[in-house]
């Protein structure tokens, strides 16, 4: 029928429209940029093969900043989806309070990631209440503040990351608990089987589709760590992260050919981290 | 529930919402540059850090640019994803399955590809550091017309074959028969995008440069690159940008929740 073809164009053209502009054609163009030297907005530029891509695999700060987006991504991903899992079982059931509980650990991950940052950064400084309390407890913090020393500086970053996003997290496993079936811990009971029992062989086996999907949104997430990198450390004292590399080389020193290779590699890794959790996943569901 | 249980669940409580007690602390302190981190923990209240918030040449200017945005994009993203939404679940159109395939393939893209050709690109439409820089690329998004579509999927087509029999036109049925019914879906979606929305600090940074178009959480990050940090200005800048979040959050805690786990529980 002509106007289910007329309709249905005409009203998905605001996302054809989004999604050509905006979306493919930056996908496009970013990787045509990336084998080029563009730089400057109305400076010329020429083809440059693999030139980009070779620069990029011997710039230390491309490097460094490659490892601490591994780092901050197989740090953070581990500590958040445990922590996140055991507040959920903490408040699984209903209690008085229960509301209030949730509440505030959820809050911090819809606060803007720039306000936290601004909050942790007086936290973490000299003087501050997490400087002062590491004092306290003997940690020896650093002298000028957390983020203002190479030791420091991308852990601490981590550390507020994980405080952050752990609320969110948590509502995805209550999700997932809330879809278990009640009879399966009823017939456990009726078996005698206790808390941790129940824990191994009903609760974590269920929520492993969850968990999954946990792990891998928060990989595509954690792997473009930048607010926080720039809010806080602007990418000093060792903290630089991919993301970061690709704003500062692209949008402050105006090499966007450089620059968008950079995004291409980091790219890559992202899809191949991906893939790879996908294809675990369908193993572990088939075997 | 054991008391021990509770001692625990408090415990990590303080952990979790101290921070942002803190920041409202602050912002209630006088406002006076020689204030260092150490000595904030004084025990005087005062509104002045509020009160030049307001004034000229406070961060006023940037709350508005803000909500402008947050608004527009809001407003945007209803209207279209409802639209693109519809159109995927319910007309059967060549090109139907190869957009919905967009969609879901724009879901899985790390956003971090497009920052220099989205920048570029708003460049040379002219567009750079205005208001349509921070609106036109996020008018739709892909999670609002992933919902839209899923919960048209669950609705029956019998109102909208009797319209057609009744002689409604298709615009008729999408905004009269279709769209009321759709409330509780864009409702979720709303509220999830203005959220988003408001807090979003990596496009609003690069596609914009001067104070006319800046948003409030790229004017707290740049406020703080400077030296001496001013942090009761500062610390009012940001509960300026963190209550209307609050505010959202006590109202429509359960759409948040919902627009959250919507996704995961099917996967």
């Amino acid at each position: 029928m002509k106007s289910r073809q007329l309709f249905g164009n005409l009203f998905s053209s605001p996302w054809i429209i989004t999604f050509l502009l905006f979306w493919l054609f930056p996908l496009v163009y970013s990787l045509y940029l990336g084998f080029t030297d563009y730089r400057l907005m109305h400076g010329e530029y020429a083809w440059v093969g693999f030139d980009n891509f070779i620069r990029l695999l011997s710039d230390t700060s491309f490097l460094m900043a490659l490892k601490n987006t591994f780092i901050f991504v197989l740090g953070t991903i581990p500590a958040t989806t445990v922590i996140a899992l055991v507040l959920a079982l903490l408040i699984e059931k209903n209690f008085p309070g229960r509301t209030i509980f949730r509440s505030g650990y959820f809050i911090p991950s819809i606060t803007a990631m720039v306000v936290i940052a601004l909050v942790f950064t007086n936290l973490y400084s000299r003087g501050g209440y997490i400087h002062l309390l590491a004092g306290i407890l003997g940690l020896d913090p650093p002298e000028n503040g957390f983020l203002l020393s190479s030791k420091t500086a991308l852990l601490a970053v981590m550390a507020m990351d994980v405080w952050m996003s752990v609320g969110y997290y948590m509502l995805l496993f209550l999700a997932g608990l809330k879809a278990i079936p009640r009879e399966l811990y009823e017939a456990a009971e009726v078996a005698g089987a206790g808390f941790w029992r129940r824990l191994s062989s009903i609760t974590l086996p269920l929520l492993k589709p969850v968990a999954l999907f946990i792990i891998v949104i928060n990989t595509i997430k954690s792997f473009q760590v930048f607010v926080e990198i720039f809010v806080m450390t602007r990418g000093r004292y060792g903290s630089s992260t991919a993301v970061y590399f690709v704003y500062d080389t692209g949008l402050t020193r105006f090499e966007f050919g450089y620059a968008s290779a950079a995004a291409y590699i980091l790219f890559v890794v992202i899809a191949i981290f991906s893939i790879a959790q996908f294809v675990m996943f369908r193993r572990r569901r088939l075997g | 529930m054991k008391p021990i249980k509770y001692i625990i669940l408090s415990a990590i409580l303080v952990v979790m919402v101290f921070p942002l007690f803190w920041m409202f602390r602050v912002s209630l302190l006088p406002a006076d540059l020689s204030l260092t981190v150490a000595n904030l923990i004084s025990s005087s209240v005062t509104l002045t850090a509020y009160r030049d918030l307001i004034g000229s040449g406070g961060m006023m200017r940037f709350f508005i640019n803000s909500a402008v945005v947050g608004i527009a994009v809001t407003a945007g993203n209803i209207l279209f994803c409802f639209m693109v939404g519809y159109a995927l679940s319910r007309y059967r159109f060549i090109g139907r399955k190869f957009w919905f395939y967009s969609v879901i393939f724009v879901l899985m893209i790390p956003a971090h590809i497009i920052i220099i050709p989205l920048y570029l690109i708003i460049f040379r439409l002219g567009l750079y550091d205005t208001y349509w820089a921070l609106i036109l690329p996020f008018l739709v998004n892909p999670i609002g017309i992933f919902l839209v579509r899923q919960y048209i999927d669950t609705l029956p087509t019998s109102m909208e074959e009797a319209a057609r029999i009744d002689g409604a036109g298709e615009f008729r049925i999408l905004f009269r028969i279709i769209m009321p019914l759709c409330k509780p879906a864009l409702a979720v979606l709303a509220i999830q995008v203005f959220l988003t929305n408001w807090n979003s600090f990596l496009f609003p940074l690069i596609l914009t440069s001067s104070e006319n178009v800046r948003t409030l959480p790229v004017a707290l990050a740049l406020l703080q690159g400077h030296q001496a940090i001013d942090w009761p200005h500062l610390m009012a800048g940001s509960a300026a940008a963190v209550i209307p979040v609050l505010v959202v959050f006590l109202f429509f805690q359960r759409h948040i929740v919902a627009g959250i786990t919507a996704g995961a529980v099917k996967q």
